[in-house]
């Protein structure tokens, strides 16, 4: 591809976005835009079934606000996600949105659905007194 | 702050960062570990050049030399500071030109469906947005392959019949956003949402030098523009190796010496008059865009990089020069 051709694609695909943003049905209409800008021979739109997404994640992109306080968290991360000190598997506590790390017996923070695992910012849990204690994230 | 330095004359501290700069690029062939120490000690033998005693490790931000670790401090309030117009200033920097070096970077890499990205300081997510959509293009383009191929009567038909089968293949592809800064993931989850992609993509706050994933995970690691805020880039190389699976490939971008002398001047020139105005006028800093240049002069030209790479274990370690080696993309493999 030339190079003019390239900024065109990329300008285009930015006007293209801003497109997507004015519809209602997303996913169906994603496609259909998708398809005319890189595709210019093809004619006929498949409308193919939307993507499997964790159900409550799919809800807020529908809906485009923010029922909840939060975004839930994807726990499907948790396949691969570590301490990044002992580099040992963690547990997803839904009560305090934190992700606990048993035998260091830290906490790494979740904001806005976004996991927080830098070790500075994981609060220490104590192990006799409760966990409820105010974390120490700004 | 090294006061020492800022106080010499400007042509003499002119000469001293030429003579460190061909020192650099003359130490060649060096062991692994040496040549690595070097680098980090460099911006410390030159306080000491000059009568300073170095305390503790000390490392460059921009042309200023600060112990290790203020420096990545002082990089995550850079990056806080630009997150909102970061995009914007790479626009306007760069005249759009960074799209083709990402998209370069893309096609360079050109994933398999099924494959795990995993983009280190990925920031406003560039890469791996561009990554879920050349899959998808991908998938699309088989799927239209195979539509075409089998004889049916209408395209309704078919689209029941595809539906119900497992469309992205054994498993499906996963681009996983790292970076140390959380106003930067703010801005790519904003950006990710208003394009709708959701599905396939995770944004996780974590350190390159300290990666919160296990081992073997990932079948693509890249690093675009992030690996010279690094403090210490050999961790992060080291990093890189664990989390990839064998036969995984480490990608870098990142900003590297121009070869051809009259654009280097030019090079030069913009980067040190144009830049910074540009920082101060659309993003409102001035020291940031002022560190952003300088830190692209302090990072090792295309060779160094690419023997780092290889003492940290990568084999088949080559490197591209885009725009005449204003950006570099040096790529490895894990075997």
């Amino acid at each position: 591809m030339t190079v003019a051709q390239k900024h065109f694609f990329s300008c285009s695909t930015v006007v293209i976005r801003l497109l997507r943003n004015l519809v209602m049905f997303r996913n169906v209409l994603d496609r259909l835009v998708t398809e005319t800008v890189r595709i210019h021979r093809y004619v006929k739109h498949v409308p193919l079934k939307p993507r499997t997404t964790p159900a409550s994640v799919f809800v807020r992109s529908f809906t485009g606000a923010k029922d909840e306080a939060q975004p839930p968290f994807d726990t499907s991360l948790l396949d691969f996600l570590v301490c990044p000190l002992s580099k040992k598997p963690l547990r997803y506590e839904s009560n305090t949105n934190e992700l606990i790390n048993e035998e260091l017996g830290i906490a790494y923070p979740i904001i806005d659905g976004i996991p927080n695992m830098i070790p500075q910012e994981a609060r220490i849990i104590k192990k006799a007194s409760d966990t409820l204690n105010r974390p120490t994230q700004e | 702050m090294r006061v020492r330095p800022v106080k010499m004359a400007a042509s003499v501290r002119q000469w001293a960062r030429r003579v460190i700069r061909l020192s650099h690029t003359n130490i060649t062939g060096a062991s692994g570990g040496l040549s690595v120490r070097f680098d980090r000690c460099s911006a410390g033998s030159y306080c000491r050049c000059f009568g300073d005693a170095a305390e503790g490790k000390q490392t460059h931000f921009g042309f200023e030399t600060v112990p290790e670790a203020e420096k990545a401090k002082r990089v995550y309030k850079v990056f806080e500071n630009v997150a909102q117009k970061y995009d914007v200033m790479n626009d306007a920097m760069s005249l759009g030109i960074h799209r083709l070096w990402k998209d370069k970077l893309l096609h360079v890499m050109c994933p398999q469906p099924g494959a795990r990205l995993l983009d280190v300081a990925g920031g406003t997510g560039d890469i791996a947005f561009r990554f879920l959509e050349y899959i998808r293009f991908q998938q699309e383009r088989q799927r239209r392959r195979e539509t075409r191929a089998v004889e049916t009567p209408s395209w309704q038909e078919l689209s029941t019949n595809y539906s119900t089968e497992d469309e992205d293949g054994p498993r499906e592809s996963k681009a996983v956003v790292c970076d140390i800064n959380k106003e930067m993931l703010k801005v790519g989850k904003q950006k990710a949402d208003s394009m709708g992609l959701v599905s396939g993509l995770s944004w996780v706050v974590g350190d390159a030098e300290e990666l919160p994933f296990d081992d073997e995970q990932f079948d693509i690691y890249t690093i675009a523009f992030g690996i010279r805020n690094v403090t210490r880039i050999d961790q992060a190389l080291q990093e890189a190796r664990r989390v990839l699976k064998p036969g995984g490939r480490f990608m870098c971008l990142e900003f590297s010496k121009v070869t051809n002398p009259v654009l280097a001047s030019l090079y030069d020139a913009y980067s040190f008059q144009m830049i910074p105005i540009l920082g101060e006028v659309i993003a409102g800093d001035w020291k940031s865009y002022q560190y952003l240049v300088e830190s692209i002069r302090k990072f090792p030209d295309q060779e160094r990089f690419k023997e780092m790479i290889e003492d940290a274990g990568f084999y088949c370690v080559q490197y591209h020069n885009l725009t005449g080696g204003v950006v570099a993309l040096h790529s490895g493999f894990k075997l």
